[in-house]
């Protein structure tokens, strides 16, 4: 409730900044510290909200339907600060908390340059102000109390002292299908809690948890680092909008490259962090797979960086006078971004790309969708609107040529060739709208021209001067990198063994440019060392594409089943699985495996597997081996234990209530559970208990009654299996959940005793792959990173000349 | 200046013309009636739902793991997947496949499995009904 009120406040001082703003760009001269006033109010009340959130899910506060939903207990400080974006209220909250920082620092920077705050700050608090209203109490509030739409709780989540209250009895309900418990909490139990001073969080003792897949160091760093980067972008869209508003175009090009600069590196490195999650722990065995989330806030960020270039153009044709060049250009490309930061929230908000990513998504229901969409539209009617409105102003005043072999026309080329990738990306991503979907290679295959430009401008465009560039110049700086370039690309082919003439050509780009811009870095480094951050940071992209090379065309990969205690040779490596061991308190399997090369035993691999809680599911966390020029990458596909008990020598069903399976001839049938009474209370107690999966199993016209017996002793389970001599069938049951399935493994009898040479053993299968060089990749977004620092530094300088 | 725009415009052209061209050559479609997939031998991105009662097969040896699908109208057809099953199978509400159908089964290429937002939604639906 006091959640509630704070966002409200917030958004009432937000729409009171946003008058006050205005009348200052109207001309009123006492308004402006009304309207300061006003939004640090509100940034004031956004910070009090997300620290209100943050203390309800540090101090368990169940009765928030949020904090429920996406937290639990027994995590640590760190994962459990993390639950606060695990959800998709908590995730806009983060993105408003941030944008409401971004702000304070945007009032404080325009705030020293004339009139440009007002101009500014308006449109910045417009984006915080349809921020505040996505979170009001209709939309998507995380301060929704649990009881305020009814909701089942299961009842292991309840504190059992109250479970036994004679008016707890009408709210609880109980699943036909698994037998499992829930209580109902809505407006009426919450009354009768009430009634009787019992507070909701003492009812309710725990939340469903945070699913496994987030729960990991990635999950605390790239959302937030994202969300920033989000914050940023709308940053230059308001530094556009200002300028149009003043019908001046000059000042806003400095004033507004240190904020493009540094949101693009917080986003990108948000791309990144989010690629390393995906391959180091996710074990999608790569960096990038074309998600569409990943696309989505690709796209932007694509967009941003051709956003730079055009503006440097600008910037540095504005030292003839006048306003400089591609001032149309800049404004759109600003608009674009941001607007663009706006559709990829749209993509993964609506639910409208549900089918078609790996990332989950919920519908967050029609009111929400309408929203997103006037979010969107109102951003794109006043970019849009703004530019059409002073386009023939603009259109009769900037219309400069530009000259032949210049930097510029480099500079240009390359933001245009940044641009057709955004639209391939874009178009892939947006295919699902319309029921369409596109295959990965769309997207690789379209990339791989425009990768190969960018390659080359990118060492070319170095070379050339701002005006006009001499042929013989041009030939004459060339020579070293090119003689270096072609006997490096040379040396690549041959020994790497790239016959693909597309691929030689993408090699030769990328080694080029490396070659280009570390002459230059390293000349300039000795020299004036402000001006390097372009350098390093193309150094950085040169690196980035030979990774890309490096791992997308030499990765080998293989699927094995490793014995206990037998070496095999995988990919030119020995690998031994040496057993498992239960880790994070028995909740998680680490699968040991011995890489050895030579016949020396140098290392060890652990990937994980468990069967999470959260969603019964079994989990896999891949290992790595990183040896500075490749990895070994090892990710498990499962396990069979082995032994006089081993299930994976028969068939392995699962099976619900009620149905059958074929086997042989038999038809087996799962006819329900046997829970004696004496195991039911046992069980609540804490204590050993039994249940039983009753099976019918009909065979030639015979039908034949069987059980087998699950039995948990001080929280171990154990199997006891069935036999039926008549069918010559043996059914072990190997797992049974409280969904109401069990797992069995159907095997002949004699099968297993006649044969007893394939009895399997303890076995683990794995995929293991080597990913060359992969290193580069990270390499090359670290170094780019610095350079996007390097250059945010001096252009900040430069803002204030 | 004339010759500029006609080159620019070109290029666009081009850019166009080569993306559509691979946009329809890698074009995937969803195709939630079963019944057409058998009928064709492109490459489809199938909806529907596991059918549960017939349970999964994993084959641990081939790493081939099956099961049954059905659409909204209840055909069935059986899915064959090389590799392991996806992390979050059992748990799923609705499955897209993507692959071909050819000789009875569905091969597919990739699994995509969708869970429940809130399982205590579906329990409520299954109560009352």
């Amino acid at each position: 409730m006091v959640g509630n009120i704070i966002l409200t406040i917030g958004l009432l001082a937000s729409l009171f900044t946003l008058v006050m703003y205005f009348l200052t760009m109207k001309g009123y001269n006492n308004t402006k510290p009304l309207a300061r006033i006003g939004y640090h109010t509100t940034a004031i009340m956004i910070i009090a909200s997300s620290a209100l959130l943050l203390y309800a899910i540090l101090t368990h506060q169940y009765q928030y339907n949020y904090v429920y939903n996406y937290s639990g207990s027994g995590m640590s400080t760190g994962l459990l600060m993390s639950t606060f974006w695990g959800g998709q209220e908590g995730s806009l909250m983060l993105w408003l908390f941030f944008s409401g920082i971004v702000g304070l620092i945007l009032l404080d920077y325009t705030a020293k340059r004339g009139d440009l705050e007002e101009r500014t700050m308006f449109f910045f608090t417009l984006t915080v102000a349809f921020l505040l209203v996505l979170l009001n109490p209709l939309l998507k509030s995380p301060f929704q109390y649990i009881w305020s739409d009814p909701t089942f709780i299961n009842a292991k989540n309840i504190n059992a002292s109250f479970l036994s209250l004679p008016f707890v009895q009408n709210f609880i309900f109980t699943d036909p299908n698994n037998g499992s418990t829930f209580v109902q909490i809505n407006q009426d139990l919450y009354a009768l809690l009430a009634g009787s001073g019992i507070s909701v969080n003492d009812f309710i003792i725990e939340g469903k948890g945070l699913n496994p897949l987030l729960q990991n160091f990635w999950m605390q760093i790239h959302p937030p680092v994202m969300f920033i980067g989000f914050s940023m972008a709308a940053a230059p869209f308001a530094f556009a909008l200002a300028a149009i508003v003043k019908n001046e175009y000059s000042e806003w090009i400095k004033q507004s490259l240190p904020w493009v600069l540094s949101g693009m590196m917080l986003l990108g490195l948000a791309i990144m962090l989010g690629g390393y999650w995906a391959y180091g722990v996710l074990g999608w065995g790569g960096y990038w797979g074309w998600d569409p989330v990943e696309n989505s806030s690709l796209v932007p960020w694509i967009v941003g960086v051709a956003l730079i270039h055009t503006m440097l153009i600008q910037k540095k044709s504005q030292s003839n006078g006048g306003n400089g060049r591609f001032v149309k250009t800049n404004l759109i490309l600003a608009v674009l971004t941001f607007v663009l930061v706006l559709y990829s929230t749209f993509l993964t908000r609506s639910g409208i790309l549900g089918d078609s990513s790996v990332h989950s998504f919920v519908s967050p229901g029609m009111l929400v969708y309408f929203f997103l969409v006037l979010f969107i539209g109102t951003f794109i009617i006043i970019g849009a609107g703004g530019i059409a409105y002073r386009w023939k102003y603009l259109n009769e005043r900037y219309n400069d040529e530009s000259n032949g072999l210049s930097r510029e026309l480099a500079l240009f080329t390359g933001a245009v060739t940044l641009l057709a990738s955004a639209t391939i990306v874009l178009v892939g991503t947006s295919a699902p709208i319309f029921g369409q979907s596109v295959e990965i290679r769309f997207y690789n295959e379209l990339h791989l021209p425009i990768a190969i430009i960018i390659g080359i401008l990118n060492g070319l465009s170095l070379l050339l001067k701002w005006k006009f560039t001499e042929k013989k110049d041009l030939f004459k700086n060339l020579k070293t990198s090119l003689i270096g370039a072609s006997a490096l690309t040379l040396l690549i082919v041959l020994f790497g063994g790239v016959y693909n003439l597309m691929l030689i050509v993408f090699t030769f780009a990328a080694v080029f440019a490396l070659a280009v811009n570390l002459e230059i870095a390293v000349k300039i480094f000795k020299g004036k060392k402000t001006h390097l951050g372009a350098y390093v940071s193309h150094t950085g992209i040169a690196l980035f594409m030979l990774g890309v090379i490096a791992t997308g065309h030499f990765t080998l990969e293989k699927q094995v089943d490793l014995v206990k205690g037998e070496t095999r040779e995988v990919l030119g490596y020995e690998l031994t699985f040496a057993g498992y061991t239960p880790i994070d308190n028995g909740k998680k399997f680490a699968f040991n495996i011995d890489i050895g090369k030579n016949g020396n035993i140098k290392n060890r691999v652990a990937p994980v597997m468990y069967v999470a809680e959260f969603n019964n599911s079994l989990m896999r966390e891949p290992d790595i081996l990183n040896m500075i020029t490749k990895d070994f990458y090892v990710s498990p596909l499962g396990y069979s234990e082995g032994g006089a008990n081993q299930h994976s020598h028969g068939e392995m069903y699962t099976l619900r209530k009620g149905n059958s399976v074929e086997f042989h001839d038999a038809t087996i049938t799962f006819t329900g559970f046997e829970f004696p009474e004496e195991s039911m209370s046992s069980m609540m107690g804490g204590g050993s208990f039994q249940i039983g999966a009753l099976l019918t199993i009909s065979m030639n016209g015979k039908t034949y009654e069987t059980k087998t017996i699950m039995e948990s002793k001080g929280g171990d389970r154990s199997y006891i299996p069935a036999e039926v001599p008549e069918a010559n069938l043996k059914i072990e049951m190997s797992s049974l959940d409280a969904a109401g399935t069990i797992m069995v493994s159907l095997s002949s009898l004699d099968e297993t005793e006649s044969t007893p040479m394939h009895m399997q053993k303890e076995t683990l299968s794995i995929e293991a792959s080597i990913k060359p060089f992969i290193n580069l990749i990270w390499a090359g977004v670290i170094v780019l990173v610095v350079g996007f620092v390097l250059s945010t530094v001096r252009r900040t300088k430069e803002s204030t000349k | 200046m004339k010759n500029k725009y006609l080159f620019g415009g070109g290029i666009i052209v081009v850019f166009l013309a080569l993306m559509s061209y691979l946009f329809t050559q890698t074009n995937v479609s969803y195709q939630e009636d079963f019944s057409l997939i058998m009928n064709t031998e492109k490459t489809v991105r199938a909806t529907g739902e596991w059918v549960k009662s017939k349970s999964y097969q994993l084959d641990n040896e081939k790493k081939i793991f099956s099961f049954y699908m059905k659409d909204y109208k209840g055909n069935e057809m059986r899915v064959v997947y090389n590799g392991a099953m996806p992390n979050n199978f059992e748990s799923s509400t609705s499955v897209v496949v993507t692959g071909k159908y050819h000789d009875g089964y569905f091969y597919a290429s990739d699994i995509l499995t969708k869970c429940p937002s809130k399982y205590e939604e579906q329990f409520d639906a299954n109560a009352s009904s």
